[in-house]
């Protein structure tokens, strides 16, 4: 048999850096002939002329998919990490459980067969052969909300969703407290609460996609199946604030925390881990030009552009909406392994990073980037001003290493329309949270202080978690926190394009009509020298800054 | 106030919650509605003649009821009520028992009681404010130990109802009215309390609330919600398949709740996940 696995580089540090020092053509900067640059602008795309000087970070291109993903799947089943193989763990009479990554990844959703489905199919057949029946399928929710049947179906795929739904194919429900166990505290008395049917299992599988650094490790058990009781150790401001940054899991206090949690959890659970990394492939066909640098624009390109804007410009709020949030991207599978969480999560980190770092020298003082119309909390919803600010402050100001893009005390510029909108059903509390909270203050830690319990035991936002498709009601908190350390580094946050300065003023931020007046204003106290760098989106890349 | 109803409690005092819960009723609570109540009193009420010109009389009002209710609930409760004149005050009150006992009772929303509960455990004290009658209302606030409840009253001469409601008649500003009485009376900020309704007609009512929400919401009661930013909830009679997911949970879980089933259609067979061999799945 073939073993796709071996196609792979060997995943030497040496060769990753050579790989990486490599892109150092993917830094590019804006002269007086420059094409203007894509800039995602919520559910539209700007195309902007940029200051001469502005350095253009893009993403590195998508690294070549595994040419049979199937196979690769049934390797890393077969040749796991420090575990035996997943057939030799089974028997006939255990319990099983199967936890899977919910809709938040990948961004956004990918081509079917989903990654998720392809894995199910081999691991169920698996347990089938070896007369394991004591099987439940359980997305890993935490406090997201819950998945729709239809949503469901299409990642887990119909071979699955047929033989397993509803009985043996659900949502996680943290709120549920017959369902819950408590494992033990960590050395730092985290509470470590997790699904009792997971805790209880002989053997627990986790099926991950790792779109980003962050994702994945010992954080896809210890929060994709807890409670808040759990999350509130690490879900907070001052932790969040030790996180430098949230893809550098080295350096993050959150992935401490998590990692301290999963080890607990790990000396009373059986966890085989399956790990998967896509690759950057996220518009192809007749949108694949939004990969592409500008400069080297054809007329096939632009033309495309022009079009894509028009149509995007002139189609209603919602068409709109729906037309992007069903947009399936091509995305390649480009590794899989499974075993030992922490073996499994060093090598899928490895690719991970190869996929997107880009080697950058020095901070910038200004930091343009533009929030697109999806995040991982709004799939098939609205991109509110919260969300905004969480993609903004919390992922894309978080896309570093070592130091972030913008020098402290600098300028973060967040191309977005800010509009005061909201899905009354996937995020009630958000709504709340932003003309009741902020309006007091946007202290981080005043707000956990005053708000987030009441928030979190709210009834009615506890009933909308459980049994609507709401998010949980502490969820807004957390988007908060999550742009905590941005907001400890920045001088001044710039809405630029913002179509309601009030929403923008609510935050703490300021507002500017265009690109150019933020430009401006942020030039303004700066000086005119200011050094100015865009985060070239679509897709994603992280900056290894020097 | 006219139309409330407030008990003491077991000391004598009266509870001074710090924040409320106004529910409406009818479509809220209860998957039923004024005409399910109206119809089963006046098939109840007397001998077997008695109830048919009755129920006649009732038919006979139909498309006023129905042309009442599309310009004003206010002029629907004032003609629904007109339906009971004649009728004594103790037997509408003992049909009052017996319809809440066999009809309203089980055609209440699990959920919503499970969420009554939930915010009383919270410290939000549920009130019911509706367009029902109080005869009905009274028992189930029994039922549900909710200790105040603003219900429509009729007025009765001699023991007999003249089929005219006393005021404020309890439907659409006047909820909002009353509500704000009540928190004055009761000390309590509106901007700290929730409502529950299920109607346009209650826009004003939730409004007057600083957590209002929109259960099970008319077309209308949605646009509303959705343009101010209310929270929209669904309750339902029967548990959705997605709710029966640990089936050892408890009561809690034998409720109900809607999922989405626009899920994309398969028509070739499915295989099941067996031992290989056994039923050739691959």
């Amino acid at each position: 048999m073939a073993r796709p696995e071996s196609k792979l580089k060997e995943l030497k540090t040496a060769e990753l850096r050579h790989e990486v020092g490599a892109r150092r053509d993917l830094v590019t900067t804006v002269n007086r002939r420059s094409e203007r640059r894509i800039i995602p602008y919520g559910e539209e795309f700007l195309f902007e002329k940029l200051p001469v000087g502005t350095r253009v970070i893009y993403p590195p291109p998508p690294l070549e998919p595994l040419a049979d993903v199937d196979q690769a799947i049934r390797y890393a089943l077969l040749h796991p990490e420090n575990q035996d193989p997943l057939f030799a763990q089974l028997s006939p009479n255990m319990r099983v459980t199967i936890a899977i990554d919910d809709i938040s990844l990948p961004l956004p959703q990918m081509r079917r067969p989903d990654i998720r489905e392809r894995l199910l199919n081999q691991v169920l057949q698996t347990l089938a052969d070896y007369g394991v029946d004591d099987v439940h399928l359980v997305i890993a929710t935490s406090l997201h909300r819950r998945m729709t049947e239809a949503e469901i179906r299409r990642i887990v795929g119909e071979r699955a969703f047929k033989q397993y739904w509803p009985d043996r194919l659900y949502n996680f429900d943290a709120e549920n407290r017959a369902e819950l166990a408590m494992l033990g505290k960590t050395g730092h008395c985290e509470e470590v609460w997790l699904s009792k049917r997971a805790a209880d299992s002989d053997l627990l599988i986790y099926l991950n996609i790792n779109l980003v650094p962050m994702d994945g490790g010992h954080k896809s058990v210890a929060v994709g199946l807890a409670p808040y009781q759990s999350l509130r150790h690490h879900h907070n401001p001052a932790t969040l604030r030790d996180s430098h940054s949230y893809m550098d899991p080295t350096r993050s206090a959150l992935h401490r925390s998590s990692d301290r949690m999963g080890k607990l959890i790990h000396e009373s659970l059986n966890i085989f881990q399956i790990e998967t990394a896509v690759n950057t492939r996220m518009y192809g066909g007749m949108l694949d030009f939004l990969h592409k640098n500008e400069d080297n624009f054809s007329d096939w390109d632009r033309t495309r552009l022009k079009g894509f804007q028009w149509t995007l410009k002139n189609m209603s709020s919602e068409l709109r909406r729906t037309v992007l949030h069903n947009y399936a991207a091509p995305y390649g599978m480009i590794g899989v392994w499974a075993g030992d969480t922490e073996m499994v999560h060093q090598k899928a980190l490895a690719r991970v990073f190869q996929q997107y770092a880009v080697p950058v020298k020095g901070q910038a003082d200004i930091l343009i980037v533009g929030v697109p119309y999806i995040c991982p909390y709004n799939v098939n919803s609205i991109m509110n001003p919260i969300l905004a600010q969480c993609t903004g402050l919390g992922y894309l100001f978080n896309m570093y290493r070592n130091k972030p893009l913008v020098r402290e005390g600098g300028t973060m510029i967040i191309c977005h329309p800010l509009r005061d909108e909201f899905h009354p059903e996937h995020h009630p509390s958000y709504i709340e949270f932003f003309h009741r909270c902020l309006a007091e203050t946007t202290d981080a830690v005043e707000l956990e202080k005053n708000f987030e319990h009441e928030f979190a035991r709210n009834p009615t936002y506890i009933h909308m978690y459980r049994y609507g498709n709401a998010y949980h009601g502490v969820h807004p908190f957390y988007m908060w926190y999550w742009g905590e350390p941005a907001r400890q580094h920045l001088g001044r946050v710039i809405a630029a394009g913002c179509e309601e300065p009030e929403v923008a003023a609510r935050m703490g931020w300021e507002a500017a009509d265009t690109l150019d007046e933020a430009i401006a204003m942020a030039t303004s106290e700066l000086g005119r020298s200011a050094s100015i760098t865009y985060l070239h989106l679509p897709p994603l890349v992280i900056a290894d800054v020097e | 106030m006219s139309v409330s109803n407030s008990r003491k409690t077991a000391n004598g005092s009266r509870a001074n919650p710090r924040r409320a819960a106004f529910y409406d009723l009818d479509g809220t609570l209860v998957g039923l509605n004024l005409v399910n109540a109206a119809v089963f009193m006046l098939a109840n009420v007397g001998e077997w003649s008695g109830r048919l010109s009755y129920l006649l009389g009732f038919a006979a009002r139909i498309p006023q009821l129905y042309l009442a209710e599309r310009r004003d609930r206010r002029l629907l409760n004032t003609v629904l009520f007109e339906s009971f004149k004649g009728v004594s005050r103790d037997r509408l009150f003992s049909l009052g028992e017996e319809y809440c006992e066999r009809i309203l009772i089980r055609n209440l929303y699990p959920r919503a009681v499970e969420l009554i509960e939930a915010n009383r455990s919270a410290g939000i004290a549920p009130v019911l404010v509706t367009g029902s009658p109080d005869f009905i209302v009274a028992p189930l606030a029994r039922h549900l130990e909710i200790a105040d409840f603003a219900a429509n009253r009729l007025v009765y001469s001699r023991g007999l109802a003249t089929g005219r409601l006393a005021t404020p008649v309890m439907a659409t500003d006047e909820k909002a009215v009353w509500c704000a009485q009540y928190a004055v009376e009761r000390e309590i900020n509106l901007s700290d309390c929730w409502g529950y309704a299920d109607s346009h007609y209650d826009t004003a009512f939730l409004a007057a609330l600083g957590h209002p929400v929109a259960v099970n919401p008319d077309r209308r009661l949605r646009a509303a919600a959705t343009n101010r930013q209310w929270p929209v909830i669904r309750f339902e009679k029967y548990q959705s398949p997605q709710d029966r997911e640990f089936p050892d949970a408890g009561g809690a879980l034998d409720e109900l709740s809607e999922i989405q089933s626009d899920g994309e259609q398969h028509n070739e067979p499915i295989s099941r996940y067996s031992r290989r061999g056994s039923d050739g799945a691959s």
